[in-house]
């Protein structure tokens, strides 16, 4: 559904993207992750024709960047970090403004479906600057979807949200998955990506790494088994001297080892404890979150801001 | 057409809730037919005709002032509001092209200056023909008429493009504004002609004035056009 090819954006001597290179599937949600700065908002612009590469080339929604971009832009959505309203016209008159400039022929019912599934049709005529910064960023959603786009660039949709709001606006975008529908999310709220995205791509000016969640961290710290012991012994680490264990680390009271498939090995590993006498409490698995991995790739990356 | 019409539409829409410009676009030209129907009042009973005619077309230089003042007000919000209310990157996300987004945003002020001009001009003129009793002869000349009905379109869209110039750098309406002010002197410069008395308002001088218009309008609407490219707006406005 996108797809980039070097894509480069310089502003003077500044570097804002790096030769991007990125292909993002049809109906996926795709979360693009990266500081402040990074240049997301910069790759979104450039996705969106609303500035131009200075180098590389990229397809979305299977038309050429440069030279399709009016009808690029009839198969996109947009929804900017602001809502971007006009604060004096109604919630209804923002809506229907965009619709006609999409040349929607059945504009009044598109806008009235949006404005129900959003649960501002009871205030759909109150003017949009009256409304709490929550509404305003369902206004925006819904102003982004009107046109029912192939593709839909959310860019940092909950930044300025209360927590309260954000959770009404993640709910929402969680609604809009569908089959035929790819969402492209610019974000730094990790959490909200981890529980939102299909694939993530780490970001810096250049591409840190790409994939699911799940997958890059397990790509990042393989994966881990902790044992709780009651009453952990010396000696343990060196008698548990399986081949496939990676790597085994004492904790306080538990063992954290490195295994390559759990699923085989744990019965193993609490076999052989069990056989030394350890006291096995409980096994589970050691989870890294996405942060862990933003802030180590990140910090690793060595890539210029 | 149709985008440019809907943009149109938008900017009137948005302008009628804007207190401070529907108070401009109404206070201004009554002000302004007020005050030029006091004028002309005062020239009643005199005998003197030239002294009625001068007074007369003193009052008619405030119809070639209000085409270039009436627009500011319209075409400095509809730039420094879009900047405020953050709207231009949803609107540039659209299919509209630059130049339907320009071409729309120069319209909507250029047209209710116009509407607004020549309707406080009949005003005038009925006022001017009730209080003296009709109007006098030799003031509604071809010379006249030409400026009004020819220069102002052409006053209102000089300052429409000065106005968008402008706004696309200043980030708040009050400097946009002050800078803006400067594209209403072409409308003072027949007051200043006139004020002279070095010559009389002829066709050729509103000829001359007329081709100054076009080629001023010409360079700053084209410098104005550049500056409303999509990539200037996101990435150099203010």
């Amino acid at each position: 559904m996108i797809t980039t090819d070097g894509l480069t954006r310089h502003f003077g001597s500044l570097v804002a993207v790096e030769d991007l290179h990125l292909e993002v599937e049809k109906g996926e949600i795709f979360g693009f992750l990266g500081p402040n700065g990074a240049g997301k908002t910069t790759t979104v612009r450039m996705l969106a024709t609303l500035i131009a590469p200075s180098g590389g080339t990229a397809t979305v929604a299977g038309f050429h960047l440069g030279s399709q971009n009016r009808t690029i832009r009839q198969h996109v959505g947009v929804l900017t970090e602001t809502p971007g309203l006009y604060k004096r016209l109604s919630a209804r008159d923002n809506l229907l403004f965009f619709a006609k400039l999409h040349g929607m022929k059945d504009s009044v019912s598109q806008v009235e479906h949006y404005l129900r599934l959003f649960e501002l049709w009871e205030r759909r005529d109150d003017p949009a600057g009256s409304y709490s910064k929550g509404m305003r960023q369902k206004l925006a959603l819904a102003r982004a979807l009107l046109h029912e786009p192939d593709i839909l660039f959310l860019d940092e949709p909950t930044a300025a949200l209360d927590p309260e709001a954000a959770k009404v606006v993640r709910e929402l975008i969680e609604t809009l998955r569908t089959k035929e529908r790819t969402i492209f999310l610019c974000t730094h709220n990790l959490d909200e990506a981890d529980r939102l995205c299909d694939r993530v791509a780490l970001f810096k000016t250049r591409l840190v790494a790409v994939g699911k969640p799940q997958e890059l961290k397990e790509r990042m710290y393989g994966r881990c088994t902790v044992v709780h012991l009651a009453d952990p012994g010396p000696g343990l680490e060196q008698a548990l001297d399986f081949p496939f264990i990676k790597r085994i680390e004492r904790v306080d009271n538990k063992l954290v080892i490195a295994l390559s498939n759990p699923e085989r090995e744990n019965p193993l590993v609490v076999r052989r404890l069990v056989e030394l006498g350890a006291q096995v409490q409980f096994v589970n698995e050691l989870r890294y979150s996405l942060e862990d991995l933003y802030l180590d790739l990140m910090e690793g990356s060595g890539a210029s801001n | 057409m149709h985008r440019i019409s809907i943009i149109v539409i938008k900017e009137w829409r948005e302008s009628l809730r804007n207190k401070m410009i529907l108070f401009g676009a109404i206070f201004l030209p009554l002000f302004m037919v007020g005050f030029a129907a006091y004028m002309v009042y005062q020239g009643r009973g005199l005998d003197d005709l030239p002294t009625q005619v001068v007074l007369f077309n003193t009052a008619l230089m405030y119809f070639l002032l209000l085409p270039a003042i009436i627009p500011l007000a319209i075409a400095v919000y509809s730039i420094v509001g879009e900047k405020e209310q953050s709207s231009l990157e949803p609107l540039l996300a659209t299919p509209i092209s630059d130049l339907e987004l320009f071409l729309g945003k120069a319209l909507a002020s250029v047209i209710p200056a116009l509407v607004l001009n020549w309707a406080s001009f009949g005003i005038f003129l009925a006022a001017a023909s009730a209080l003296l009793g009709g109007l006098p002869p030799h003031v509604l000349t071809p010379p006249w008429l030409a400026a009004i009905f020819g220069l102002s379109p052409l006053l209102a869209l000089f300052s429409v493009g000065v106005t968008m110039l402008v706004s696309s750098r200043a980030s708040d309406a009050r400097a946009a504004y002050q800078f803006s002010s400067f594209a209403i002197l072409p409308g003072i410069i027949p007051l200043i002609i006139y004020s002279s008395r070095k010559t009389l308002v002829s066709l050729f001088l509103v000829g001359v004035e007329g081709l100054v218009l076009v080629a001023a309008s010409i360079i700053v609407l084209y410098f104005a056009i550049r500056v409303f490219s999509r990539e200037q707006i996101l990435t150099r406005w203010k």
